[in-house]
């Protein structure tokens, strides 16, 4: 049973809270402080639900999604935006079908689970396709 | 009845379908999404919704009491509003499937009632198609902003004018089974 999550955000803070809800509910979770990093483990073979920053500095979210697509990162993982922002902007044009869920900070713990653990049951579901 | 929706769209769908009971009509969801991915969200969404769930295939005749996914990769459009003919061709709004493609695939229905909602998302995809459903006669439906995840195509369908409801997902359900007679 897959119950991995990667947090990709360049504030410790969010990465420390998002660890600590979590933990909380026994989600094994990997932590990337930059898009790189992100890239980084998900050649080492990370799948799963990934929480997206967009705004990082270097690479944001938007080029780190676009990386993770053109490298063929992208199958096996769920794509949940984590922002300040209140609405997207036009980056995110053509990446619709790459982002399930798109949640602004702060978020609540209990909102933030719900929406983890629904995409894990997707991803664990056996499928016809697989 | 044709559902357009992009991000926030699979909890949106799973919050709007676990509330209708089996009704009698035809549900074809555009979601915008990847073929790695559309048949486990179609499965997700047929564990909640009290109607069978499944990707759309080519050929197919949409059946009452039924949901239909548009699958990913693919453009879909509807002949004589009830068959499916999934078909390639280039990005529509930067998406395919886009949910214009489908709804400007349909036609003043000889019978019964033609419905569109469209349902939050990033950009404008589905705001032509519902402004030609209401214009060939279908009742049109919009999410609100408050409960939209993204605030983006819902807001594009309203400013056509053309929605006849602006409403959450609980009360788009409510409204769904006013329209329509169960089954």
């Amino acid at each position: 049973m897959n119950r991995r999550v990667m947090i990709v955000d360049d504030n410790e803070y969010v990465r420390a809270s998002v660890d600590i809800i979590c933990e909380s509910a026994q989600l094994e979770l990997a932590s990337a402080a930059s898009g790189p990093e992100c890239i980084e483990q998900l050649e080492g073979g990370f799948r799963g639900v990934i929480l997206m920053d967009i705004m990082m500095p270097e690479m944001d979210g938007w080029d780190t999604i676009r990386e993770m697509v053109d490298r063929g990162l992208y199958p096996g993982n769920v794509i949940v935006m984590l922002t300040g922002m209140g609405e997207p902007d036009a980056k995110m044009d053509g990446l619709q079908e790459y982002v399930s869920d798109y949640m602004t900070k702060p978020f609540s713990p209990e909102e933030l689970l719900d929406s983890i653990e629904y995409y894990l049951t997707l991803l664990n579901a056996p499928t016809d396709h697989d | 009845m044709v559902i357009g929706v992009s991000t926030g769209g699979p909890l949106t769908l799973k919050a709007l379908f676990r509330e209708l009971p089996p009704l009698d009509a035809a549900f074809l969801i555009v979601l915008h999404i990847t073929p790695e991915m559309d048949y486990r969200i179609a499965q997700g969404l047929d564990a909640a919704a009290s109607m069978p769930v499944k990707l759309a295939e080519d050929g197919e005749y949409l059946k009452s009491g039924r949901v239909y996914m548009a699958p990913g990769g693919l453009h879909l459009q509807l002949t004589g509003n009830n068959r499916v003919v999934l078909c390639e061709g280039p990005r529509v709004n930067y998406v395919q499937p886009a949910a214009d493609v489908t709804m400007l695939s349909l036609s003043k229905p000889l019978k019964g009632k033609l419905i569109g909602i469209v349902l939050t998302g990033m950009g404008r995809d589905g705001a032509d198609g519902i402004k030609h459903i209401h214009d060939i006669g279908g009742i049109t439906i919009a999410q609100d902003q408050q409960s939209s995840t993204i605030y983006g195509m819902p807001k594009a369908a309203a400013q056509t004018g053309a929605i006849d409801y602006v409403l959450p997902p609980q009360k788009i359900a409510g409204k769904l089974m006013e329209l329509l007679a169960p089954l």
